[in-house]
C-alpha cells in the first residue's frame, strides 16, 4: 500500500522520514506583515481580540533583534520570504477519522503513526498536525466523557474561548523572546489539553507535527491546562521532509498545573537534521515553559532530541506555588554538521520547591552542542532544592560540546548542586564490547543507551524504544 | 571619557602614546560593561559609582600619622616592592642578581617589554584591561633569569592611604624564564576607609619548565572598587599556581585569563571570599587549554552574610586537538544570611574528545545537623558555626604550599 517514499537527497542519510506528501495546499503569499496576520486570522475565522493579540505581537516584534547570545552559527531566516500558512485542502472539516483525506492518512501510516490502528489498538489519542493545521484528533468522543479537552488550538478558539483567552500568552509572554513574540503573531495550529478538576486522563495524548510543504515556517502552539488534582501525560513527536533549503519551526508550549497537578511531557524531536554536508534541516526554535501555579504542582519535562540543523530550545519551570516540583530529562544527540543549544530553566518562587535536571549530551562527527540552564532561587523561595547534572559523551575529534550552567541563589536555606563531566566513550567499555562480537558501531549505540538510561527510562514505554532506535540510527557513520 | 587630567609619562614617545590611543578607542568603544554584557552580567557599576576620580600626583611625603612606608609585620622573610596610591615607590629595590626589577617606564625606556607589553590579551574582550592601557604609566617590571630559584618570596604591597578619591592604574609585567622559580604575594590594604578605584592588570609569562606561585591578599577599604585581570602565559611544562584571598570591598572583580601554550603546562586557580555586609565579590576565571596534555585545577570558595553578593564565574576552554587534557573546577558558596546572593557560572566549552573534564557548583547553608551535634556536645552556637566555616574553607587554604604565608593569608 505504501510506495517507496521519494527521497530528494541521495546522501545516502538514514532519514526515513524525508518523503513529500504530493498534497493540494492552501496557502497565504510569502512575506509577513500586518494584512498577512489578518489573512492568517480571517481564515481561521478568529475573534477580534485573538487578532488584535497577534497584531500587538508583530508591532512588538518588529522592535526586536534576533538573539546572538547561543553558541550557534547559521544563516539568518529571510522572514519575508517564508510562507506563513500552509493547509491541505479538505472539503469541510472532517468529523471522524474516515472523512480524513487519505493521502493524509497515508502520510501518516508511513510516519508509523496508523492514526486508524492507534485510534483502536494503542490507545493514545493522537492530534496530527500537518504544516499549519491540525488534520485530525482521535479518540475525542471518549475523552469528552471524562470532560477531558483535546482538540486543536484552532477549535478551542471556537468552542472554548473563554478558557483559550484566560490562559493563551499567561506563561509564555509575546514579550518573551524573538521567536515567541513572532510566534505569537503568526501561530497556527497546535492542540488544546484541558484537564478538569480531578480527573486522571484516561490515556496518553499525543500530537504529531508534520513540516511538509517547502518555505514555510511551521509556528504551532500547544496550550496545556491541569485543573486540581487533574494528572496528563502528553507526547510530542515531529518530522519534516528532506529539502536542500532550511525550514522554520518556531513553536510555543504553555503548561499551566494547578494545585496537585500532574502533567508529564515528552517530546521525541526528529526533524530533518541536514545531509552530511550540513546543507539543508530544520531550525527549530522553540519556547517552552510550564507556570506550576497551585500548590504541590508537578511537572516533568522529557525530551529526546536528535533532529535538526540548528535546535534552540529551553523547557523550563516557573515553580510558583509552594511545594512544586519541576524536573527535566533531556538527551541530545548531534551528529555530522548539526547544531544544538539546549537546556532547562528552572525559577524557584514558592517554599519548599524542587527541581531536578539530568542532562546527557551526545556529540559526534562535526557538532556542536551546548547545554545552557539556569536555576534561579528568589529571595522568598524557603527550602528550595536543586540538583542538575550535566553529562557530555565526545565521539570523534571534531565535534564540540559545551556547558554553560547559570545558577544565581538568593536564599540561604536553598540547597544547589549542580556536576557536569565530558568525556569520550571509555576504552575499556568499548574494548570489552568488541571483546564479546558486537561491531564497534552496536558497541558504540550499546554504551550510548547506556548513558542515556536514566532518561530514556522517564519515557512512556513505546516512546522510549522508539527512542532507543533512533539514537542508534542518529549515530550511524560516527565511528570507524 | 576623561577620568582625570594628568600628563603621563613618555607621550613624547610615539609607540607608548599610540598603544594609549588604542586603549582609548577600545573602551570608549565599549564602554562600562552592564547587565547585558555576558562576561559582566553578574559584576557591573555604574560610572557614578566611582566618584570623581583623581590621581595621585604627590611626591610621596606620607604625613606623620601614615605608617606607609614602615616596615610591615610579616611572619616570613621576603624581598619587598612598594606601590603606594598607585605609584611605585622607588626604593626598595635590593635584589639578588637573577631577578631583576625596574618600573614599567624605566622598562619601556630601555626596551625590555617590547614582547610582553600588552601582548597576553585582546582589548576588546577587557573593557578595563583596555582601561588600562589608556592610561598606562605605573607599574612594575619583574624578570626571573633563566634557572634562577629565589630564596625567599617577592612581597609586593600596594598601599592606599590618600583622603581623595585616587584613581590606581597600574600594569605589572612578570617574566619567569626557563627553569626559573618564583613566589609572588600581593597585598592590597588600605590606610583608612577611603574611596578609590584600583584597576591593575598583571601579565605574567612562565617559560618552559618555569614555576610561578602567586599569592593575592585583598584586604582594602570597604569603599573601594578593585579591579584585577591576570593574564598568565604558561609554556611547556610550566606550572602557574595561584591563590587569591578577598574580603569585604564594594566592588572586587579578581579575573585569571591563563593560556597553556604547550604540551605539560598546568594552571591551579585557587580563590576564598568572605564578606560580612555590602560587599560584592567577584571571582572569575577562564583557562584554555590550547594544547595536549596540559592540566587544570580550580577551587573556590565563598562565605557571604549581611547583604553581600557573590559572583563566580569559571571557563574552562578546551581548543581543537587539545587531546588528553583535564580540567577541574569546583565553586561552592555559603549564605549564612537572608539577604546574602550567589551568582554563578561554571562553563566549560571543549572541542577535543580525548578528555576529561568536570565542574561542580553548590550552595546552601551550614548543614543544621552538625551544627546540632555540635551544640549537643557542649560546644555553643557560635562556635559551632565559626568551627564548621574553618573546616569549610581550610580545603582551600589547604592548597597553599607555603606553612607561613598560609597562616599570614588566614589572619585577618
Amino acid at each position: 500500500m505504501v510506495d517507496r517514499p521519494e527521497i530528494s537527497d541521495n546522501g545516502g542519510d538514514k532519514y526515513k522520514y524525508g518523503f513529500v506528501t504530493d498534497i493540494e495546499a492552501e496557502s497565504v503569499p510569502c512575506g509577513l506583515n500586518e494584512d498577512i496576520i489578518r489573512m492568517i486570522s480571517a481564515k481561521k475565522n478568529e475573534p477580534e481580540w485573538l487578532l488584535e493579540k497577534r497584531l500587538k505581537a508583530y508591532r512588538h516584534w518588529l522592535t526586536m533583534v534576533e538573539p546572538e547570545w547561543a553558541k550557534l552559527s547559521y544563516d539568518k531566516v529571510d522572514y519575508q520570504s517564508l510562507q506563513y500558512y500552509s493547509a491541505p485542502v479538505q472539503k469541510a472539516k472532517p468529523k471522524s477519522l474516515d472523512e480524513v483525506d487519505t493521502k493524509l492518512l497515508d502520510t501518516y501510516n508511513k510516519l508509523g503513526i496508523p492514526l486508524k490502528e492507534q485510534e483502536v489498538l494503542a490507545g493514545v489519542a493522537v492530534d496530527a498536525v500537518f504544516d499549519s493545521v491540525s488534520v485530525a484528533t482521535t479518540y475525542r468522543a471518549k475523552l469528552a466523557e471524562k470532560g477531558v479537552i483535546f482538540c486543536s488550538v484552532s477549535e478551542a478558539v471556537q468552542n472554548h474561548p473563554d478558557l483559550v483567552q484566560k490562559y493563551l500568552g499567561s506563561v509564555v509572554p509575546y514579550t518573551d523572546n524573538f521567536f515567541a513574540c513572532l510566534n505569537s503573531a503568526v501561530f497556527t495550529d497546535g492542540s488544546f489539553v484541558y484537564i478538569p478538576k480531578g480527573v486522571v486522563c484516561p490515556m496518553e495524548l499525543s500530537t504529531y507535527f508534520r513540516i511538509n510543504a517547502k518555505n514555510t515556517g511551521q509556528f504551532e502552539r500547544t496550550l496545556i491546562i491541569a485543573e486540581d488534582d487533574a494528572y496528563v501525560s502528553y507526547l510530542e513527536g515531529c518530522t519534516a521532509p528532506q529539502r536542500d533549503e532550511n525550514q522554520l519551526h518556531a513553536a510555543i508550549v504553555e503548561i499551566v498545573v494547578m494545585n496537585n497537578a500532574e502533567v508529564k511531557y515528552s517530546t521525541v524531536q526528529n526533524w530533518y537534521p541536514g545531509d552530511k554536508e550540513g546543507k539543508g534541516g530544520v531550525y527549530n526554535f522553540v519556547t517552552k515553559r510550564a507556570l506550576c501555579k497551585g500548590k504541590n504542582a508537578k511537572v516533568s519535562w522529557t525530551q529526546v532530541e536528535t533532529g535538526s540543523a540548528v535546535t534552540w530550545k529551553y523547557p523550563s519551570c516557573v515553580l510558583a506555588g509552594d511545594n512544586s516540583s519541576g524536573e527535566f530529562y533531556s538527551v541530545a544527540i548531534t551528529n555530522n554538521h548539526q547544531q544544538a543549544d539546549t537546556g532547562t530553566k528552572m525559577i524557584h518562587l514558592g517554599k519548599n520547591t524542587k527541581s531536578k535536571i539530568i542532562s546527557k549530551g551526545i556529540s559526534a562527527g562535526f557538532s556542536n552542542q551546548t547545554y545552557r540552564g539556569l536555576v534561579k532561587v528568589a529571595k522568598g523561595a524557603d527550602n528550595a532544592r536543586n540538583y542538575s547534572q550535566c553529562d557530555s559523551l565526545l565521539i570523534g575529534s571534531s565535534c564540540g560540546s559545551h556547558t554553560v550552567p547559570y545558577v544565581e541563589n538568593a536564599n540561604k536555606s536553598a540547597v544547589l548542586e549542580h556536576e557536569a563531566t565530558t568525556s569520550k566513550i571509555s576504552e575499556e567499555q568499548l574494548f570489552y564490547c568488541l571483546q564479546r562480537g558486537l561491531t564497534e558501531e552496536e558497541a558504540v549505540g550499546l554504551i550510548v543507551n547506556g548513558f542515556c538510561k536514566e532518561v530514556m527510562q522517564h519515557l512512556p514505554m513505546e516512546f522510549a524504544i522508539e527512542a532507543a532506535k533512533l539514537i542508534n540510527i542518529s549515530l550511524e557513520g560516527s565511528v570507524g | 571619557m576623561d577620568f582625570f587630567v594628568k600628563n603621563l609619562w613618555g607621550e613624547d614617545i610615539p609607540s607608548l602614546a599610540g598603544l594609549r590611543d588604542k586603549g582609548k578607542i577600545s573602551f570608549a568603544e565599549q564602554g562600562f560593561p552592564t547587565i547585558k554584557t555576558e562576561a559582566w552580567k553578574y559584576s557591573y557599576f555604574q560610572p557614578e559609582d566611582l566618584g570623581i576620580l583623581q590621581a595621585d600626583v604627590s611626591e610621596h611625603i606620607c604625613g606623620e600619622d601614615c605608617h606607609c612606608h614602615e616596615k610591615q609585620d610579616l611572619p616570613f622573610d621576603a624581598y619587598r616592592l612598594k606601590i603606594c596610591n598607585g605609584n611605585v615607590s622607588g626604593h626598595h629595590f635590593d635584589f639578588p642578581e637573577g631577578i631583576l626589577v625596574k618600573s614599567l617606564a624605566e622598562a619601556i625606556y630601555d626596551g625590555d617589554v617590547k614582547n610582553y607589553l600588552n601582548k597576553s590579551f585582546d582589548m576588546n574582550l577587557f573593557p578595563f584591561a583596555a582601561l588600562n592601557t589608556a592610561y598606562l604609566e605605573q607599574g612594575l617590571f619583574v624578570c626571573v633569569e633563566r634557572g634562577f630559584c629565589a630564596d625567599k618570596p617577592i612581597y609586593l604591597n600596594y598601599h592606599n592611604h590618600a583622603e581623595k578619591n585616587i584613581f590606581c592604574n597600574i600594569r605589572n609585567i612578570f617574566v619567569v624564564e626557563s627553569d626559573a622559580n618564583i613566589v609572588l604575594i600581593e597585598d592590597f590594604n588600605s590606610e583608612k576607609d577611603g574611596q578609590y578605584f584600583c584597576n591593575t592588570v598583571n601579565e605574567i609569562y612562565i617559560g618552559r619548565n618555569a614555576h610561578f606561585r602567586h599569592y593575592k591578599k585583598q584586604n582594602e577599604s570597604a569603599k573601594a572598587h578593585h579591579i584585577a585581570l591576570n593574564c598568565v602565559n604558561v609554556k611547556q611544562n610550566g606550572t602557574y599556581t595561584s591563590f587569591c584571598h578577598q574580603n569585604e570591598c564594594i566592588f572586587a572583580r579578581n579575573e585569571t585569563y591563563v593560556k597553556l601554550l604547550e604540551e605539560g603546562a598546568e594552571a591551579k586557580v585557587d580563590a576564598v571570599y568572605k564578606l560580612q555586609n555590602n560587599g560584592h565579590s567577584d571571582i572569575t576565571t577562564n583557562i584554555r587549554h590550547l594544547a595536549e596534555h596540559t592540566v587544570s585545577n580550580q577551587l573556590v570558595k565563598g562565605v557571604l552574610s549581611g547583604n553581600s553578593k557573590g559572583v563566580f564565574q569559571g571557563q574552562i576552554h578546551i581548543a581543537p586537538d587539545a587531546q588528553k587534557t583535564q580540567g577541574y573546577q569546583l565553586h561552592q558558596a555559603l549564605l549564612l544570611s537572608d539577604d546574602a546572593v550567589v551568582d554563578c557560572k561554571p562553563e566549560l566549552e571543549i572541542f577535543a574528545d580525548d578528555v576529561k573534564c568536570s565542574h561542580g557548583a553548590t550552595s546552601g547553608d551550614l548543614d543544621k545537623n552538625q551544627l546540632f551535634y555540635m551544640q549537643s556536645r557542649g560546644i555553643p552556637y557560635d562556635e559551632a558555626k565559626q568551627i564548621l566555616i574553618d573546616a569549610y574553607l581550610n580545603e582551600v587554604y589547604s592548597h597553599i604550599a607555603d606553612d607561613e604565608i598560609r597562616q599570614w593569608i588566614q589572619k585577618k
